[in-house]
């Protein structure tokens, strides 16, 4: 049992190492900048932080760059109307050899695709109906490639401060990987509209996530026509999902104050905002459809909106955007992200003040909150959520992520498949949902499994790498007495320094 | 088993769960009133044709050629008109013993043909715009109020296991919930449990979740480094385990896959109803006594087309069937109005006909096994009323 060992007391040596030689402070926060605002310490990487932290920070707020890849929103459009068109060319062939057989007109819904039910895989064991198409879109596979590389790239990246805020954006406009297609195209929402407006202004974010063709066809906007427009007039209504989500969850946040009225009204001002058809359309990606579009002028929070066309869409996106309780609810919602479930109120002010100053700079926002005293609190406030704590390990082991869709697999186990919130919502950012019994065991798990390929690593070196001598003397003492290197890294791992940040 | 003694060890003889839920060896002193509930979700749309056969309507045969003929002699007679899938062996068992209640022509209201909408519609309680909260979580806190849970005998607490990665649907919105799922990873030694302990000796909640994972994997009894742990039979067992060992625990929530059988759907039927089938059996079986005291409902988003289609199989479509099981539950009947087959009698000259709601059946088991109050069921599932049948004994 371990326990005899407690009342040992240190030995010479490993007192000699546990003992600070540098500027404490320093190196705290050094700790606090690498594990708080990043994504887990790399070898070297506290070393960096630690002649100045905050500067550390703030350098690293640029523009991620993604793994060069052959899958976008455009090409995922594009091969699904050449599936269609070529179902369609094989089933006319049949249709003419065969007579009075009833094809069955498969939607692309009808596919199974669902990783996340259990058994789902007993369609896969059957062989296809001889009449399908050979060659179903890849949608998986450009799930799959456009998923792990971007977890590769958070964890590669010197700068994982700009993947966290990528991934604090990507679950604020949630999309879920919900039927082949939105498999495809979820994943590409936030390459292609949130991370080149990371570090501008939220107004930018909100307008190229609103037109970008993943959210649209998520929040079915794509058939959302005004009741009078030609489209309207042959009976194709308003969809308001989008314009609901875009008011509770995207800006304003719920009960601020808008009414069901608005709801309508944005609906109606961002009627017509859909997606190509690439066989009929002749192009691909966002449309503006001007024959669904509601003319006539729209009054949204008090205000007119007199414009025309796509315009009045996105004056009103706009204003919504700068509108003092967007303002609230996104620094409320940045602030619990990064330093606690429950923000101090003074933190939120400043951010606040920060966003109505800059016009929603969300680069001038974060700097605020680095330079914050409350950013600096040694007290880790934060439980990492799956992605978080996955991406840490491999940060801290210094190791690629499995090929394929191991990577998926795991954090689908651990509770958090990405793209899979299944709620426009996202995932909780909240310890009490990350932080449970089952999810614990799973951790526990895998950690040693890692840890068991992982045996060539020293786990006393590993702390000093991610914790420098932060760690306390308790977890310190039971990570480098472990009966094993391998258990050593696994306990590591699952500490409540590493758990937390 | 060597973990239940570090359980032991650790002083956790009475395990309390995060949730509130308590394993105990006494609990069979304190529950008098236990009632279970057990919540399995079909994924895929289930063809209720297929399932619960109507043999003598004659109509069959001429929609589907091929499905109907390689069911219809085969089938296992409920009644004069209706037959049960041959796979279902343990269910036309219950049904003779007058412990199941297959439901024909049903459905939730949902009337599109999107699986994850028609999901969502049936765990949300028709709720599509807030897929937050779930019927089954509603029904939970209704619970805590109804006759059963205040009564002098009763526990304090009602909680719910998933069992999921992650909380489905039907249960979200209620803090009252764990889930549960066998680990794909093999387990890890034992030692490293007694290691953590000493790691979470400041850190209360990692401890107390280290202490309630331990008790959940005891509890589920299941060896979770095995592939096959994974099977609808072994969540089934599982699930069953945690209703009996737990004393909170009175709800649970099982799924299964793969019934959206566009093609070959004889075939892939037989091997998933068979799955289904020997699940719920097990299910009863792990339940033991306590069986007299669970109700099990069956349901799936929605049907599928009375027509077979160029592949052997059916494409999406409206009414489905649903079961209601369990060792007290009045069965031995078919419930709801069979619709016919003839073009004019079908929805939309495609579907089977939904003659009754499916929301309005959980309505019924919600007031006459929990005893659920109608304001109860009424904040549960807002735009249905129970039906009057005579569900339970």
């Amino acid at each position: 049992m371990p326990e005899e060992f407690l009342d040992e007391p240190f030995t010479v040596s490993e007192a000699a190492d546990f003992i600070s030689t540098k500027n404490a402070i320093s190196q705290n926060n050094a700790v606090i900048a690498v594990n708080r605002f990043g994504l887990g310490a790399k070898p070297n990487e506290l070393t960096h932080a630690e002649k100045d932290p905050q500067a550390f920070l703030i350098n690293q707020l640029v523009i991620p760059k993604f793994l060069p890849t052959q899958y976008s929103s455009d090409s995922i459009m594009q091969l699904l109307a050449d599936y269609q068109k070529q179902k369609q060319r094989d089933r006319k062939a049949v249709e003419t050899s065969t007579v009075g057989i009833n094809i069955p007109i498969e939607t692309a819904n009808s596919m199974s695709i669902d990783t996340s039910m259990a058994n789902s895989d007993a369609t896969d064991n059957v062989k296809a109906a001889p009449l399908k198409p050979k060659n179903k879109p890849p949608f998986r596979k450009a799930f799959i490639e456009l998923t792990t590389s971007s977890l590769q790239s958070a964890i590669d990246s010197p700068n994982s401060l700009n993947w966290r805020l990528l991934q604090f954006f990507s679950n604020h406009f949630s999309v879920t990987a919900q039927g082949p297609f939105m498999t495809g195209l979820a994943p590409t929402l936030e390459r292609e509209a949130i991370a080149p407006n990371l570090l501008g202004s939220f107004e930018d974010m909100l307008l190229a996530v609103t037109a970008h063709p993943a959210m649209i066809k998520y929040l079915n906007n794509e058939k959302s026509f005004g009741a009078n427009s030609k489209l309207g007039r042959r009976g194709k209504g308003l969809n308001e999902n989008l314009a609901r989500e875009i008011l509770e969850l995207h800006s304003l946040g719920v009960n601020s104050g808008y009414s069901q009225t608005d709801v309508i009204e944005l609906a109606k001002g961002i009627s017509g905002w859909s997606i190509a058809n690439p066989k009929r359309d002749k192009q691909t990606g966002f449309m503006f459809r001007s024959n669904g579009h509601e003319s006539g002028t729209r009054k949204l929070l008090g205000k007119q909106y007199p414009q025309s066309g796509i315009e009045q869409g996105q004056t009103m996106l706009v204003d919504i955007a700068r509108h003092p309780q967007t303002a609230k609810h996104l620094c409320y919602k940045l602030a619990k992200h990064f330093i606690a479930d429950k923000p101090s109120a003074s933190l939120q002010n400043q951010l606040v003040k920060t966003w109505i100053r800059t016009n929603g700079n969300i680069k001038q926002v974060m700097i605020t909150m680095i330079s914050s005293t409350e950013a600096w609190q040694p007290i880790r406030q934060k439980f990492k959520t799956p992605t978080e704590f996955v991406i840490s390990a491999y940060r801290a082991f210094d190791i690629s992520v499995p090929k394929g869709r191991k990577m998926i697999q795991l954090l689908t186990e651990l509770g958090q498949q990405p793209f899979k919130a299944n709620s426009p919502a996202g995932f909780s950012d909240d310890e009490k949902d990350w932080n449970g019994a089952n999810a614990l065991m799973t951790k526990i798990n895998w950690s040693v499994r890692l840890a068991e390929r992982q045996r060539k690593q020293m786990a006393a070196d590993l702390i000093v790498n991610t914790f420098g001598q932060t760690m306390t003397e308790s977890s310190y003492k039971t990570i480098t007495r472990a009966e094993s290197r391998d258990q050593a890294l696994a306990l590591l791992l699952l500490s409540p320094e590493f758990l937390r940040r | 088993m060597e973990r239940r003694e570090f359980i032991k060890g650790l002083g956790a003889s009475l395990v309390m769960l995060s949730s509130g839920v308590s394993t105990s060896a006494l609990a069979t002193d304190i529950k008098t009133n236990k009632k279970n509930l057990v919540w399995v979700m079909l994924r895929g749309a289930l063809d209720p044709l297929h399932t619960v056969v109507p043999i003598k309507d004659d109509n069959l045969l001429t929609l589907r050629p091929t499905l109907a003929k390689s069911v219809m002699k085969s089938a296992l007679a409920l009644d004069n008109q209706f037959g049960l899938n041959p796979a279902l062996t343990h269910l036309h068992k219950w049904y003779l013993d007058k412990q199941l209640l297959p439901i024909v022509a049903v459905s939730s209201g949902y009337e599109s043909r999107s699986h994850f909408d028609g999901q969502d519609y049936l765990e949300s309680g028709g709720n599509l715009n807030n897929l937050d909260s779930g019927w089954l979580a509603r029904s939970l806190s209704g619970l805590s109020n109804s006759a059963i849970s205040t009564s002098k005998y009763s526990k304090q607490t009602s909680s719910a296991i998933a069992i999921a990665n992650s909380t489905p649907i039907s249960l979200r919105g209620s803090n009252a919930v764990n889930t549960w799922y066998p680990a794909n990873i093999k387990a890890a030694d034992d030692d490293i449990y007694r290691q953590l302990n000493n790691l979470y000796q400041d850190d209360k909640s990692l401890l107390q979740n280290l202490t309630d994972g331990l008790a959940l994997q005891d509890t589920a009894m299941i060896d979770d480094s095995k592939k096959t742990s994974r099977k609808f039979i072994e969540l089934a067992k599982a699930c069953g385990n945690f209703l009996v060992k737990s004393d909170d625990i009175d709800c649970a929530m099982l799924e299964m896959g793969g019934f959206d059988t566009h093609n070959n759907q004889h075939k892939r039927l037989l091997k998933q109803l068979t799955e289904l089938d020997s699940g719920l059996a097990a299910l009863k079986s792990s339940l033991g006594s306590q069986w007299d005291d669970t109700v099990v409902i069956v349901a799936t988003e929605f049907g599928r087309t009375v027509k077979e289609n160029g592949t052997q199989g059916t494409d999406h479509g409206t009414g489905s069937a649903m079961f209601i099981a369990g060792g007290q539950v009045k069965g031995g009947k078919v419930l709801g109005d069979w619709p016919g087959l003839q073009t004019e009698q079908l929805f939309k000259q495609r579907d089977l006909q939904p003659t009754t709601n499916s929301f309005s059946w959980i309505a019924s088991i919600l007031k006459q096994h929990w005893q659920l109050s109608d304001d109860a069921i009424a904040k549960v599932l807002p735009l249905h009323k129970p039906y009057s049948n005579q569900i339970m004994m």
